[in-house]
């Protein structure tokens, strides 16, 4: 505006050519932006056209879909005998996929059979391990996921080629002793480790258990050694039990010590923690 | 205490990175509660270094005890070493029991009887491994505690896991003596290497994931739920797609792949040309290697069919590693009439 002031008569001019000009700017901004506009509603309103004339065809195609299967079930005796066929079906289907609760299930594949046997200890469901096993030209492991511990190969050598059965069964004997085996020694370090000094030497088949746990008489506690050695691979109960304590014991320790020895044979390692808990809470209670 | 006790501990704390160095002295258990309280664990850590020496003089502590300190580092950091998988074969059925104080015994009896010059340190860890650490020295020098052996076992398994230093003339004592404590009658070298020693131990315990197909749907598969997509969006290859993936999870299976660093093949198969070209005027086999390298190799091949750098089915050669348990491979011109070229055992 000053400068228009300065040259007047040039000034004047020139300044209403300079709004002229960003008038015209922006009326051909303004234009462009109309036709964008424009051509967005087009395309709007072409894409609509287009889905519905998608929706009537997907429509046309279900109705003929409807038309044919009406067809097919309007013959009577047809119908029931697919819709026998068809619960038939759903049956085994079910049958099949509970099969696994057996223990050991089984799937056909193009290359053989794939076996599942699924562990479990005393009613708490464990890992499931797979073998997948090749039919032709003749009967052998494809491919597994047994753990290297489980003598796998000896019982292949001795089972597999005869008695498939007996193969499996034996393996699963194993894996579930395996299991429970390794489910006692967890249980025993998960909840009873106030009573369990030092660590607890395992080793992977879970059949050498040496630990030292404490026990209390009268007010004292007193420490014994156990070493739980568990001879036959297919059992979950050990096979030889030495319970110790210190030669400075007290005789009725050495008396009870014999009666852990001999609980430890018959009963599940947790469980026999869990009897003496309860024993000394009796104990401590009576009078 | 020895001069070079305490270059050794002040080297060994100086490899450990500074916040990890409070609680691996801890897990050593050689400092007291109070020893380590007196230490600024802020500072650098050459200073850091300096007091962990100062205290391990008040405590004499001899290289034996050092060594221990090199285990738990070790222990933590495995990758930073390379490890070789060994496999053991016994003849006969013999009893499972497998007895931790005998076969230390055997072990430290056989080598030092060899070698009187060794330092040798077992450490036993909750999943049963148990690992020992070598020093080897000659008849006239005492160990090199600078460039360790390191061997891994799990009891009751036929593997074993070697971290041979550079002294590699001394393996066929180790492992000899490996294979007398245990009870085994011979042992072989696998053709599997990697830098993850849990990768390694997931491929022979075959704890990764493979996929086995049953009737009983796992409850804890992730179905793939597919991305929720513009439903404007049509995908003109999606049975293609669906395809690819559903033969990917056939071979590879739903999760994590063991993560190796390279696998080589060692190609030793004649030149195939045009025989009216006749190139190689001698019929000689063609010697040629081929190196595939990734920092996770497994995992790198099961995205190239989804990411379409390959077809589905992948060669069996390379989704065969983790089965087979081996990544270096010698491959030569097929003798009889199988479909895929030899593979040497």
């Amino acid at each position: 505006m000053e400068e228009g002031k300065r040259n007047s008569a040039h000034g004047v001019f020139a300044h209403l050519e300079r709004l002229e000009a960003e008038a015209r700017e922006i009326a051909v901004k303004e234009e462009k932006m109309k036709q964008e506009e424009e051509k967005q509603a087009r395309l709007k309103a072409r894409v609509r056209e287009l889905s519905l004339q998608r929706d009537m065809l997907l429509a046309k195609v279900r109705l003929q879909k409807k038309l044919r299967e009406k067809r097919a079930m309007s013959d009577p005796a047809k119908s029931s005998a697919r819709a026998v066929l068809e619960w038939k079906i759903k049956n085994i289907k079910g049958m099949l996929q509970i099969s696994y609760l057996t223990g050991i299930s089984g799937k056909q594949t193009k290359q053989g059979v794939c076996f599942c046997i699924s562990t479990a200890y005393e009613s708490t469901y464990l890992d499931s391990y797979y073998v997948h096993l090749l039919v032709k030209p003749e009967v052998q492991i494809y491919q597994h996921s047994v753990p290297t511990f489980i003598p796998l190969e000896e019982i292949a050598k001795k089972y597999l080629q005869t008695d498939i059965g007996r193969f499996l069964s034996v393996l699963s004997d194993h894996l579930n002793a395996y299991a429970g085996r390794k489910y006692q020694a967890d249980q025993l370090q998960e909840h009873f480790s106030d009573q369990i000094e030092g660590t607890v030497q395992r080793n992977s088949l879970c059949n050498l258990l040496v630990f030292n746990y404490k026990v209390s008489s009268k007010s004292k506690t007193f420490p014994f050694n156990v070493r739980l050695l568990y001879g036959d691979l297919c059992c979950s109960l050990p096979t030889e039990v030495n319970v110790s304590c210190t030669p400075d014991a007290p005789a009725s320790l050495a008396e009870m010590a014999a009666a852990h020895s001999d609980l430890f044979r018959r009963v599940a390692l947790h469980k026999a923690f869990r009897s003496f808990s309860s024993a000394e809470e009796s104990v401590d209670g009576a009078p | 205490m020895d001069e070079t006790v305490a270059e050794y501990i002040r080297r060994t704390v100086l490899k450990i990175p500074r916040d990890e160095i409070k609680t691996m002295l801890e897990k050593w258990g050689l400092l007291s509660e109070t020893q380590l309280q007196t230490i600024n664990f802020r500072q650098i850590k050459e200073s850091i270094s300096q007091d962990v020496v100062q205290l391990c003089e008040e405590n004499s502590v001899d290289i034996k005890q050092a060594a221990v300190l090199d285990i738990i580092y070790n222990h933590v950091y495995p990758n930073k070493r390379v490890w070789c998988v060994y496999q053991m074969k016994k003849t006969g059925e013999e009893a499972e029991f497998f007895d931790l104080t005998d076969f230390k015994k055997k072990f430290k009896g056989r080598l030092r009887s060899a070698l009187k010059n060794v330092t040798i340190n077992f450490r036993e860890y909750e999943d049963n491994a148990i690992w020992i650490r070598i020093a080897w020295g000659t008849p006239y020098t005492k160990p090199n505690q600078y460039k360790p052996s390191y061997v891994v076992y799990h009891s009751q398994t036929p593997y074993v896991f070697i971290s041979a230093s550079v002294l590699k003339s001394n393996l066929p004592l180790l492992c000899q003596a490996l294979v007398l404590a245990s009870n085994y009658h011979d042992i072989r070298e696998m053709e599997l290497r990697s830098h993850s020693l849990n990768s390694l131990k997931d491929i022979v315990f075959k704890r990764y994931s493979q996929n086995f197909q049953t009737h009983y749907p796992r409850p804890l598969q992730e179905r793939n739920v597919a991305p929720k997509s513009d439903l404007r969006i049509i995908q003109e290859n999606r049975n293609e797609k669906e395809r690819i993936e559903r033969v990917n999870r056939e071979v590879f299976g739903d999760g994590p792949q063991p993560k190796l660093e390279f696998a080589q093949y060692k190609l030793e198969t004649m030149f195939k040309s045009d025989p009216q070209m006749d190139v190689l005027d001698k019929k000689e086999p063609f010697r040629c290697l081929v190196k595939f390298s990734s920092p996770h190799l497994l995992e790198s091949l099961k995205s190239l069919a989804p990411a379409g750098m390959a077809d589905a089915p992948i060669s069996p050669l390379l989704t065969c590693i983790p089965q087979k348990a081996r990544n270096y491979f010698k491959i030569r011109e097929k003798k009889h009439f199988f479909p895929e070229s030899f593979v040497s055992p």
